[in-house]
């Protein structure tokens, strides 16, 4: 066992007019440390390509996480496709990302533009051995993970992009790895690479991408505890019990709420210094107490954040906002998104007197539905939560 | 003189923003930045009556309508 974990995140975009995406990507968990990432690409586009690459995705992920050898998995895929009326073959590209135990990558490709690892930030060019299953050429490479390791995998509508529009030839795999290479070391997370490498094809497809485009990222890096408060306990007399179990906890330290941070700040004895910038934000302004990493308003803000955290699972179209600006939901999507892996989360359940009133969106119930739907959100996102009610 | 808003959720959806952005306004145009010194202040457990305003432990109840009278009436006639 090691301290490392994996942060993973795709992006797809579809062939410009088409409804659905004829690439697909599963991730599926074998265990606490191990992970089954499949890109399939399917034949042609559309719903044809989607069922393909879908079937493809799914068998593999599925037999591999069951522990089945690899040549069953690839025989299983070719006896279950469906054979193109059209073209006449059963057809769909795929790349295998397996990570075992978190020390070791497996990495299987099969047609699809070769997975990109950059050690340290740099390319690093890694064995391949070549097979053959079932006729067809597939490289299998084992990678002994490092921190900081990045794989890069991607459909062939990355590559294709720009061809006769900004390249003749499309844009080659050793641009993409600079351009890879000049972002991968500003700490984005998996999710946000895939975006920003895929919205660059976008732009070289000039807004009318020819192929579906997906790339899937696999961020290997050091595992991350960061604590959360949100909330006073419904009995006060649990105020100090709740602060000491939440101080007593490694790494970083959020609270959220007016009551809750004076209630901190009385237990640690330090005050509670309020600012009044309000970093043109809309959203109510963040607080300093000495030995807490962050203070923010309660609810208003959570509710910012939770907003950010549905968008970044879907399009992350927002990821500008929350990357980069100082107001309270900003800072706390960037460590909660970003900078943790694990994270307790303390949520009290005082219901605040003077927030039950119609006229005021804060109600108590609005209040734990936005905690239960962060928890859920950050476990997708691939965060171990733990909740505690107090 | 100490002039604290307060920040908290409640008088943030009742307006605090306005009335701090209001008062740092009328503040530095009196030329009163000397004499007075505004900060924040999260929930004062009187939400029903915000944006609450304290000045010198005085209690106020205002908002963005009435800041600017507010102002006149207790910051500059006072300092």
């Amino acid at each position: 066992m090691n301290d490392l974990c994996a942060d993973i995140g795709y992006k797809s975009i579809n062939h410009f007019g088409e409804q659905l995406c004829g690439d697909h990507v599963d991730i599926i968990e074998q265990g606490d440390n191990s992970t089954v990432v499949v890109l399939a690409d399917g034949l042609g586009s559309g719903v044809k390509a989607s069922i393909l690459s879908t079937l493809t995705s799914k068998i593999i992920s599925t037999m591999m996480a069951e522990g089945m050898p690899l040549e069953e998995c690839v025989s299983a895929v070719a006896a279950t496709l469906p054979v193109s009326s059209e073209h006449g073959v059963a057809y769909s590209t795929f790349t295998i990302i397996h990570l075992q135990n978190n020390q070791t990558a497996e990495l299987i490709q099969y047609d699809n533009p070769h997975v990109i690892l950059l050690r340290d930030g740099e390319n690093y060019d890694y064995q391949k051995t070549e097979m053959n299953i079932g006729g067809k050429q597939i490289f299998k490479s084992s990678i002994p993970l490092r921190e900081n390791d990045v794989f890069i995998a991607m459909s062939d509508g990355c590559p294709h992009a720009g061809i006769g529009i900004e390249y003749n030839f499309g844009w080659a795999i050793e641009d993409i790895t600079s351009f890879m290479e000049t972002i991968v070391p500003a700490g984005y997370t998996a999710k946000t690479l895939s975006t920003m490498l895929v919205d660059e094809c976008y732009k070289l497809y000039g807004g009318e991408p020819k192929d579906d485009v997906t790339s899937a990222v696999v961020r290997i890096r050091k595992r991350e505890p960061m604590n959360m408060l949100f909330g006073p306990p419904s009995n006060r007399d649990d105020c100090d019990r709740m602060m000491s179990l939440f101080f007593s906890k490694e790494g970083k330290h959020i609270i959220c709420g007016g009551t809750t941070s004076t209630i901190a700040a009385k237990f640690l004895r330090k005050p509670l210094r309020p600012s009044l910038n309000f970093e043109g934000s809309d959203l109510p302004p963040t607080a300093e107490i000495e030995g807490v990493d962050l203070v923010t308003e309660g609810v208003i803000t959570v509710a910012r954040v939770l907003e950010y955290a549905k968008d970044y699972l879907k399009d992350n179209d927002r990821y500008e906002d929350w990357g980069m600006k100082r107001d309270g939901a900003a800072m706390i999507s960037r460590f909660l998104f970003e900078e943790a892996t694990d994270i307790n989360f303390y949520v009290g359940r005082a219901i605040n007197p003077a927030h039950q009133n119609p006229d005021l969106p804060i109600t108590f119930s609005i209040k734990m539905s936005l905690a239960e739907e962060l928890v859920d959100c950050l476990k997708q996102m691939g965060k171990r939560v733990k909740v505690s009610y107090f | 003189m100490k002039v604290t808003v307060c920040i908290g959720s409640s008088c943030h959806i009742k307006g605090s923003r306005q009335v701090v952005e209001q008062l740092q306004h009328l503040i530095a145009e009196n030329g009163l930045k000397e004499k007075v010194d505004l900060s924040g202040t999260f929930c004062m457990g009187k939400c029903q009556q915000g944006v609450c305003v304290t000045v010198d432990e005085a209690f106020h109840s205002v908002s963005p309508e009435t800041v600017e009278d507010f102002f006149n009436t207790q910051i500059k006639a006072k300092a």
